[in-house]
């Protein structure tokens, strides 16, 4: 019943909004893919990873060079985009995940900090701070993507295709190998779940979203540039995880929705903004640490249980005499 | 030439280690890492700015005010992170710091503009040593640091006071059946790190501008040193500093001046596969 007013609202969106609002809304799906990147590494394969910035640039990248200076079609390069993005985190993780615990999610700091140092300086290839202009807009066969409303029905097909395929994921073996490994490694191993693959796949799976988001952002904006490729990207992503919820589907759509949107009804606040934000975060953690999602489901049961709507006494064995 | 780049690794790396030191505290005590550690070294420079150039205090007094009122930062600090959520997993905490960290980076922009602002040097002038010269207020940064490392320590090693610390930083809850009060050691470990993290601001403040992303990267790097250290050892923390320190300023003398940042952080990698535990390796180990 949701997905369907949600379906006909996102369907409808573009006709009503205003330009600007139509730009933030493809920005905040286009996170939205990243911060479910980090789902299925961190919430579903219990890994955190501070690359994910760092892969959206790698995506970004590869998008831009390839369409500006080498002049392939867009479409091929989307998927050059979305493979090379994926291929990175598979060989970085052949190394990485020999490390246990928090230490991989310190390593990853370090790939994020040394692919921002790349792009910021690696002037040949990716400009440097300069970074790449002029990129042209995404297009298949005639169709030309160069309005935000066209943007906007690409980016929500990506998005709901990328949705479903990781709601495909998390309903399978693989998902929930993924799924053993964040609760106990080592029973996760007795039951024969190869860590060490399923880690780098997940890390793959997951580099190949934000390859895609990287891509979509590159033809959208038309010009990439180092510095939104950061560490400070990445822990956004981290916040707008934990804020919605790690460990259900809809978290990431609510964390993202929240902290991009909330900011542009409340832009009349002008200066405070980030001072709120940051306050926000802070409380919101004191008394949601399970997110959104996990607080609505608290405050669910607290209705229920209060309202009487279950009954008083649970029916187990022994219990019916009285 | 190259003595004048060992001393500036040296004054650059022992504050690292300052920092670098702060992280350790806070994770030894509360198993946490604290994202905003950095913000604590940018609160220091800001605040030695206010101290030295609006209220005209002396650098020596200076520092002394610093300390007190970083100390005051720090516990305030961990009522706001890290108290009320004592109890959960310290995911959570994480990302309460990292909001702290944003949220503090934006009050010292309300506060102190968006402006970068300017520090006098803690002593002015340049020493001579036979043909090589360096500026006297390297070497009192050198120096206080370690002064205030070598006080660090001895609280923490000799004192009654730092075997309260070190006991509820061990095990709160075995601390606490045997009388320590886990509120005042937690929040005076927090106080410490935030101190010594906010001198190592007010020592780097005259070396560069005093603005609001200092404390971002130098809090990343001095991260790197914490983890190159070994992660939890309070000496590893230091040397780790002192290491990032020459590699930070050698490389970018000898190597590239633009990808200095990105050499630190691969020596953080090739560190993290050949030696993970660090130089001096985690004090208690993983359950398994």
């Amino acid at each position: 019943m949701i997905i369907i007013i949600a379906v006909g609202a996102a369907i409808f969106a573009p006709f009503a909004a205003s330009n600007y609002l139509l730009r933030v809304i493809n920005m905040t799906m286009i996170t939205y893919i990243c911060v479910v990147s980090l789902f299925v590494i961190f919430g579903m394969a219990g890994q955190i990873s501070f690359a994910q910035a760092g892969f959206w640039g790698v995506g970004a990248y590869i998008s831009a060079i390839l369409t500006v200076d080498l002049h392939v079609s867009p479409l091929l390069a989307f998927f050059a985009s979305a493979l090379g993005a994926a291929l990175l985190p598979a060989i970085l993780g052949i190394a990485l995940f020999r490390l246990h615990g928090h230490y991989f999610g310190f390593s990853t700091i370090g790939v994020v900090m040394i692919l921002n140092g790349l792009f910021q300086n690696w002037k040949p290839v990716t400009g440097g701070a300069d970074g790449i202009a002029n990129i042209p807009p995404f297009g298949i066969a005639s169709l030309t993507f160069n309005t935000e409303m066209s943007l906007f029905y690409l980016i929500l097909f990506m998005v709901t295709a990328i949705s479903v395929v990781t709601y495909l994921i998390h309903q399978s073996s693989l998902g929930r190998a993924f799924m053993a490994i964040r609760d106990n490694e080592i029973a996760a191993k007795c039951m024969g779940v190869n860590s060490y693959l399923t880690k780098i796949i997940a890390f793959t799976i997951s580099g190949c979203y934000c390859g895609i988001a990287g891509s979509l952002y590159a033809f959208m904006s038309s010009y990439v540039s180092a510095s939104s490729f950061t560490f400070p990207q990445s822990a956004l992503y981290l916040v707008m995880l934990m804020l919605g919820g790690y460990q259900t589907l809809p978290g990431p759509i609510v964390g993202t929705a929240l902290l991009m949107l909330l900011p542009e009804w409340f832009r009349f606040l002008q200066e405070y903004i980030l001072l709120i934000y940051g306050l926000g975060v802070m409380v919101l953690m004191v008394v949601m640490p399970d997110g959104l999602i996990g607080g609505g489901k608290k405050a669910y049961e607290f209705i229920r249980n209060k309202r009487g709507w279950t009954d008083a006494i649970p029916k187990q064995p022994g219990n019916d005499a009285g | 030439m190259v003595l004048q780049l060992i001393i500036t690794s040296l004054a650059m790396g022992i504050v690292y280690g300052l920092v670098a030191m702060g992280f350790v505290l806070i994770w030894r005590a509360v198993g946490v890492v604290n994202f905003a550690q950095g913000e604590f070294l940018m609160l220091g420079a800001f605040t030695a700015y206010t101290l030295t150039e609006v209220v005209g205090m002396p650098m020596g007094v200076a520092l002394g005010v610093c300390a007190f009122i970083m100390g005051l930062v720090g516990v305030v600090f961990h009522f706001m992170t890290y108290w009320p959520l004592r109890k959960s997993w310290d995911m959570t905490v994480i990302i309460s710091t990292i909001g702290a960290s944003i949220a503090l980076k934006e009050i010292v922009t309300l506060v102190w503009g968006p402006a970068p602002l300017a520090v006098e040097p803690l002593v002015s002038g340049i020493a001579r040593f036979m043909t090589v010269s360096i500026e006297w207020q390297f070497l009192f940064t050198i120096g206080i640091a370690a002064v205030l490392m070598g006080l660090v320590f001895i609280l923490l090693e000799k004192t009654y006071l730092g075997h309260i610390l070190q006991a509820a930083a061990q095990d709160q809850y075995a601390a606490s059946l045997i009388g320590i009060p886990v509120i005042l050691a937690t929040s005076l470990t927090f106080a410490i790190s935030a101190l010594i993290t906010g001198v190592g601001g007010l020592l780097i403040s005259p070396i560069f501008f005093v603005v609001t992303t200092m404390g971002g990267i130098t809090g990343l790097k001095a991260f790197a040193a914490v983890i190159i250290g070994g992660f939890g050892s309070v000496q590893g923390a230091i040397i780790g500093g002192i290491l990032i320190g020459f590699i930070d300023t050698f490389s970018g003398a000898y190597i590239s001046s633009t990808y200095r940042d990105a050499i630190v952080f691969l020596c953080l990698i090739l560190a993290l596969i050949i030696r993970p535990q660090g130089i001096f390796g985690e004090k208690i180990a993983e359950k398994v």
